[in-house]
């Protein structure tokens, strides 16, 4: 089994100047190349959950933090987030903001300029992540003029060009049009099967985290509502109701059936799935 | 499009070391505000504009902005000539003649002014500016805060266009047709999101800024580099002399 790279225990948060703890007393450990998916209605804590993983919370962000987060064996805490960033990259929402600079090869030399290493290895980097977002042909061009999903493509570039064992993501794909997010979950996909990374990701996409995902971590007001994998997540439809998730469309159709008392033998969560049990199911009946 | 916005090109003046080109700006401003000399100033505006027209500026592209220029430039003239004591009066005791020139010079020596600043941040990429400024000195954390101010105009302009457009589609007049009281008094409901909007850019700014190590250490690598050119040098000597003597036909004569 492979080694625990984040340990949660036992925390909590509140911003400054406000009373409610939009974590309460987390405990939770996520192993090294797993694909985790955080799901849970807005305000439920996910972005502040991946703010707390790279350093942001309590670096930049004030506010009260109780318990302790090890990454990769380093107390958040008491390591800056300049050494943090290192070991934990991450992807915000909103593809505008995250982008600051005039050109896309600066974007990505952005984090290593800031760590002072030799500009060939820089220029290596680049090189390197830009080919695994598949955007080489781009790293002259102004960050505005791309496209959505180019732009978040980009912000992981400017993520992985730390070279970062863990890559978080906050809902990186909640503002881009299917095509967009087929690209950055395809991305996202290669960045765990050929480099190993571990990936944190707050989304809404059911499909999606049903593709990827090895473990889905619902949150509810802060909470944990349910850690586990997408198979049983999305079987248990008093969860998904409670948590504002839809399951996706083929487990929906499922748990129809089931509810009008027609059984399958197995629970699909993916399209092939439901094909393959569909047809026995249909066979079955005929015979 | 707007004088800040980097405007590409290969000319002379894209090409100069944007360390020149900052010291070339805070010279001619000094001088620019030691003259007195109608005809010297006359001769620095021409030059500018010379310059604009080696860098292959287009001047329509600040048109909108010399408007608002020349409002000020009225309003100065007419508040210098009503408070500048003088000797011809337009009425009686009122409107001074030398107020009014002074009004006029002060006009004058201010449009020349502004006309070099675009000739440096519209021909300097602004990376380039950040790297410019760190070489003369400066920590690059408060290079970066100047140059990321810059860049950020344009996005506000953008945002304000949204915000009023979004207005208009609900039926506010008031910014077209209302009166000036009127317009005082809508000014909030344009000014509160664009501010608002403002700071929750700037702390998501922050965030992404902070994940990727800003301000790791004391420096930091950059990937494209400056060096000082032959031409460069000859520039700043050329300049540096040209003030000279210009600073001494004001004063000589």
């Amino acid at each position: 089994m492979a080694e625990t790279i984040i340990k949660v225990d036992n925390v909590s948060y509140r911003y400054p100047r406000t009373k409610k703890w939009v974590l309460k007393e987390l405990n939770l450990e996520i192993k090294e190349g797993e694909f985790i998916a955080v799901m849970g209605e807005n305000g439920a804590g996910k972005t502040t959950f991946c703010q707390c993983i790279n350093g942001v919370i309590p670096h930049s962000q004030q506010g009260k933090l109780k318990g302790v987060i090890t990454v990769a064996g380093l107390n958040t805490l008491q390591t800056p987030i300049s050494k943090l960033s290192q070991i934990v990259g991450m992807v915000l929402e909103d593809p505008e903001t995250q982008l600051f600079t005039t050109k896309v090869k600066e974007e990505v030399a952005f984090g290593p300029e800031n760590l002072s290493m030799p500009v060939p290895e820089i220029l290596e980097r680049i090189r390197w992540a830009l080919k695994v977002v598949r955007l080489e042909q781009y790293a002259e061009r102004h960050p505005t003029a791309l496209s959505g999903g180019q732009k978040q493509r980009l912000a992981i570039a400017a993520a992985i060009a730390m070279k970062p064992k863990i890559l978080v993501l906050d809902e990186p794909t909640s503002q881009l049009d299917p095509i967009g997010t087929e690209e950055v979950f395809s991305v996202i996909r290669e960045l765990k099967d050929e480099y190993g990374m571990t990936v944190v990701i707050a989304t809404h996409k059911s499909e999606e985290i049903a593709k990827f995902a090895d473990r889905v971590l619902v949150l509810k007001d802060g909470q944990i509502q349910a850690f586990d994998i997408p198979q049983l997540i999305f079987r248990n439809t008093k969860l998904m109701k409670d948590n504002w998730i839809r399951p996706p469309q083929v487990s929906e159709l499922a748990t129809l059936l089931e509810e009008k008392g027609q059984l399958l033998k197995g629970f699909p969560i993916l399209p092939e799935e439901a094909i393959q049990l569909l047809t026995k199911w249909y066979e079955e009946g005929e015979a | 499009m707007s004088v800040i916005d980097y405007y590409p090109g290969d000319s002379l003046v894209h090409r100069l070391d944007p360390r020149v080109k900052l010291i070339t700006l805070i010279v001619v401003t000094v001088t620019i505000f030691l003259l007195s000399n109608f005809f010297v100033i006359a001769a620095f505006f021409l030059s500018c504009l010379m310059c604009w027209h080696i860098a292959g500026l287009p001047l329509n592209k600040v048109k909108g902005f010399l408007k608002f220029l020349l409002s000020l430039f009225v309003f100065l003239t007419v508040v210098q000539s009503l408070f500048l004591p003088g000797e011809h009066y337009l009425f009686k005791g009122f409107f001074s003649l030398e107020g009014a020139i002074f009004g006029l010079l002060l006009s004058f020596r201010l449009l020349t002014l502004i006309c070099f600043m675009p000739l440096v941040i519209m021909t300097t990429p602004i990376n380039k500016l950040a790297l410019g400024l760190v070489k003369m000195g400066m920590s690059y954390k408060i290079a970066y805060m100047a140059t990321t101010a810059l860049n950020i105009i344009p996005t506000f302009q953008d945002e304000t266009k949204v915000i009023m457009d979004a207005q208009k589609m609900r039926g506010l007049t008031v910014f077209e047709k209302g009166k000036l009281i009127e317009k005082f008094k809508a000014y909030p409901t344009l000014v509160v999101p664009l501010v608002i909007g403002a700071m929750r850019r700037a702390q998501l700014m922050g965030v992404a800024m902070d994940s990727r190590a800003f301000g790791a250490g004391k420096t930091k690598t950059f990937i494209e580099d400056i060096s000082l050119q032959n031409v460069d040098i000859v520039a700043l000597v050329l300049i540096l002399i040209l003030c000279g003597i210009a600073l001494w036909v004001n004063f000589a004569w």
